[in-house]
């Protein structure tokens, strides 16, 4: 029997079509029942128009798209034969504040929606309902980034030749002395030990005496027996140049060349609803993106470890998002002192309207590789096209080969196959863009 | 020359603000002791469900009472109130939970809800709008599916004709609304607006996907999507537009009611004056700049290097209208022309294509909600500008004018 569940609590709205066999689901097809045609209103628009347009796609990635957007553009003019430069300033302001979105998203899930669901699933008592401590961080993280970025969400500050903030030193005390509150409230409040320290943990022995919230997210994920559920394909993917990632292809534990030309969507298997969402694959092939895919591809110890054991569980990918956290909040730091602030901000380029051709700009988002391709014609977009990250994991698929979100659900019960598709941090209002 | 010397004398002699900011003793008092009245009779009702004390809330968040009357003394101000009204203001935002709150998400990408209750506008703003009794919404409460549909009706049912419904997202008309579909039984994204704005006290469109179509609505519009005021009628409708809406206009509409019961005063696209009164030109940092005919010509140049005016890279501040430049974003942090982008008019309708990114206004068309004079005057000011190469920012004066104009149109 099929039974239709619809999911909110997530950026949209996701009816999940369940297949039970003995109270265990045989299979699941995923619709999102809503669009708004973002790529057909931006063909005839002026480029730098998909830098103002392209951030509304989405309100919780709205800079991945600004990035993703100025990444294409740029790149369409390498390929008119005019290179665009920028200067290390400005790559790393775009870096940072990349990275602060990263942060926000992923602090408001453990907040907003993990300890909330997990709490819902066991009954707990031990781990409090904060969704404020959340909100918190999150505004600490958007805070710094609009000191860069003039506001958030929805920011467009990026333009071909790097950014349009002239910072002072100012402002740049001001962003570090927020990090430093930021990196103490993830360590008194989520971690429960030093951001360095915790970065340096092997295995899980190394945090089994912590009473922290992520102390006791752990053990309410071993207890719910989430390290031997959840399993996906095993096969991850990044893709977007970043210093804080690696752009790879990893089946298991190795690692492959991955290029970006040979992503490509197809219509997602939705029999029983018009979902609007396509499906995102890499040579035919569905893989998980996101935190877990960057921390494989990045080789984490930790994380390799808790893979070794768990493979990619729902309780690896949990901690991964986690872990992940903490690796961003380390690698700001790095980044804001290594601003170098007497460098220009935006290197001037020739007009757009000199501008014919296509370009690819590809971006690590919080939950995995967006890519935009555009086509200009003298400055004008001919074509837009946008495949975003949740295609990937939470594709509809077919029973033969399902997406890594129907994977991961396969033979649970609903309400464990239901916390499950949330660890893949959905979020629907890109896909349907 | 004698034109110019009269335009440069209008200009720094004319009023910047268009908003009546005082109404004089008589309106005051009388409008305080109604808000006095009306707060007398909220403290008598009982708190909503079991939603937090906000006094408890402030406490366990270490904010003192000093710092929270601080924050009630600035949105007195934002409420264009006179100071003797910060009490009232203080209490008022006590009794949010007295005010029961529906929040739709229609065709939208979530970013108001994100601005509003999860990342930006002042911590108390943040702890004032967990603490009102936000009855439903689809991306925060924990219930779903059909629970979520029950929990909708309930709500709807117990506060009937009492509730705030605040709309998020545009309506899609298209394809009979099959663009956008709610909950169990597939029910459209209008219908299911028109259902729950049956019995609602009021409405409030959030953003601008809400108020005028938004970014779903730009040309070709593939969806057919229209502003809630398109769709709702005889209802009252406060209209908060901007890309994302400043939590700190939510936060004051809703104190506006609790403290007066009624809407805000409102402009004759239904934004309240207190916000949309004025220019975010006003107010810029950068305005003296454009006074002083410095501009930043290309992203990078010197100009851009010296933080100077935005105008011909496309700022649209000049015409659009909003507190921005004065309220900012992300607990004040920051706003876009600081960041030297220039604004995109994101308040004003149809900003998607006529007002986005790098055109001048004279070059973008845009025939303005304030009479559509600007482009003219912009060609004419910006002709001066160069040609006899002194600063005079001419079109301020005509946007007065521009302005004078609407005044007379607004209801």
């Amino acid at each position: 029997m099929i039974t239709k569940t619809i999911l909110e609590q997530i950026e949209g709205e996701a009816s999940l079509y369940f297949d039970m066999k003995d109270n265990l689901v045989d299979f699941v097809t995923i619709a999102f029942p809503h669009f708004r045609g973002m790529e057909k209103m931006l063909e005839g628009k002026n480029a730098m128009d998909a830098l103002v347009i392209t951030p509304r796609v989405c309100g919780i990635c709205g800079h991945s798209h600004v990035l993703a957007s100025v990444r294409a553009i740029e790149d369409a003019y390498k390929n008119s034969g005019f290179t665009v430069n920028i200067t290390q300033k400005a790559s790393k302001v775009r870096e940072l504040t990349l990275v602060l979105e990263l942060i926000q998203n992923h602090l408001k899930w453990i907040y907003l929606v993990l300890v909330p669901h997990l709490k819902e699933l066991c009954g707990s008592k031990e781990l409090l309902n904060t969704p404020l401590k959340g909100a918190y961080g999150a505004s600490l993280a958007t805070k710094i980034l609009a000191i860069f970025a003039g506001q958030w969400p929805h920011s467009s500050y990026m333009v071909p030749g790097g950014i349009t903030s002239d910072f002072t030193y100012v402002d740049l005390t001001k962003a570090k002395s927020h990090l430093q509150k930021l990196t103490e409230y993830f360590e008194t409040e989520t971690l429960g030990v030093s951001v360095e320290e915790f970065l340096s943990f092997e295995s899980c022995k190394d945090f089994a005496s912590l009473e922290s919230d992520f102390a006791k997210i752990e053990h309410l994920l071993i207890d719910l027996g989430m390290q031997k559920k959840g399993h996906a394909k095993d096969a991850f993917l990044s893709l977007g140049t970043h210093e804080f990632s690696h752009a790879a292809k990893v089946k298991g534990t190795k690692l492959f060349k991955v290029v970006s030309k040979y992503i490509d969507t197809q219509d997602a298997y939705a029999p029983d609803e018009k979902s609007y969402a396509k499906n995102a694959l890499y040579k035919k092939q569905f893989y998980e993106t996101g935190p877990l895919a960057r921390c494989m591809a990045k080789e984490f110890k930790l994380i390799k470890n808790m893979h070794r054991r768990f493979k990619d569980s729902a309780y690896t990918r949990v901690m991964a998002r986690i872990y992940e956290t903490a690796h961003l909040l380390a690698f700001c730091k790095k980044l804001l002192d290594e601003i170098d602030i007497s460098e220009v901000s935006c290197i001037e380029t020739i007009a757009l309207k000199n501008i014919s051709g296509i370009g690819e700009g590809v971006v690590e988002a919080p939950r995995g590789p967006l890519i935009h391709r555009v086509q200009i014609k003298e400055g004008i977009i001919k074509s837009y096209k946008i495949i975003t990250p949740t295609q990937y994991n939470i594709a509809s698929g077919t029973k033969e080969n399902p997406s890594p979100a129907q994977q991961a659900m396969l033979h649970c019960s609903q309400a464990d196959a239901k916390f499950i598709f949330r660890t893949f941090d959905v979020c629907s209002v890109c896909t349907t863009h | 020359m004698a034109d110019r010397i009269e335009g440069v004398k209008k200009l720094f002699t004319s009023k910047s603000a268009r908003v009546e900011t005082n109404k004089g003793d008589a309106y005051y008092e009388k409008l305080f002791e109604k808000c006095q009245a009306r707060i007398e009779e909220l403290k008598t009702q009982q708190p909503i469900n079991n939603r937090l004390d906000i006094t408890d809330v402030l406490e366990m968040q270490g904010i003192e009472r000093r710092d929270f009357l601080k924050w009630a003394s600035a949105v007195t101000g934002m409420l264009m109130l006179p100071a003797s009204f910060t009490p009232l203001v203080a209490d008022a935002a006590l009794l949010m939970n007295r005010a029961p709150v529906i929040w739709l998400e229609l065709s939208d990408c979530a970013g108001n809800s994100e601005a509003l209750l999860r990342s930006d506008g002042p911590q108390i703003d943040e702890i004032v709008l967990d603490i009102i009794s936000l009855e439903f919404h689809e991306t925060l409460q924990a219930a779903s599916g059909h629970q979520a549909e029950k929990q909708l009706e309930d709500a709807m049912e117990t506060f009937k004709d009492k509730y705030l419904l605040f709309v998020e997202g545009a309506v899609p008309l298209g394809m009979n609304g099959q663009f956008g579909t709610i909950g169990a039984s597939g029910e459209t994204m209008h219908d299911h607006l028109l259902r729950v704005a049956k019995h609602a006290a009021a409405v409030v469109a959030v953003g601008s996907c809400a108020t005028f179509g938004g970014v779903p609505a730009a040309a070709p519009n593939p969806t057919g999507a229209v502003g809630v005021m398109d769709v709702i009628q005889g209802k009252p409708l406060i209209n908060i537009p901007a890309c994302p809406a400043n939590p700190a206009n939510m936060v004051g509409v809703i104190l506006h009611y609790i403290l007066t019961g009624q809407v805000p005063e409102l402009d004759s696209l239904l934004r309240p004056k207190f916000a949309f009164g004025y220019r975010i030109h006003d107010n810029c940092e950068r305005r003296a700049h454009f006074d002083a005919g410095e501009y930043v010509e290309e992203w990078g140049d010197e100009g851009a290097k010296n933080n100077f005016c935005l105008y011909k890279v496309g700022c649209k501040g000049p015409m659009t209208f909003n507190n921005c430049s004065i309220v900012r974003y992300n607990e004040g942090v920051n706003w876009p022309v600081g960041v030297g982008r220039g604004c995109i008019g994101c308040s004003e309708p149809d900003f998607w294509d006529k007002y986005a990114y790098e055109r001048p206004m004279a070059d973008a068309k845009i025939k303005a909600p304030t009479g559509g004079v600007e482009k003219t005057v912009d060609e004419f000011g910006l002709g001066l500008l160069t040609a006899a190469g002194i600063g005079i920012g001419i079109h301020a004066v005509a946007s007065a004018v521009a302005g004078k104009k609407e005044d007379g149109g607004e209801a």
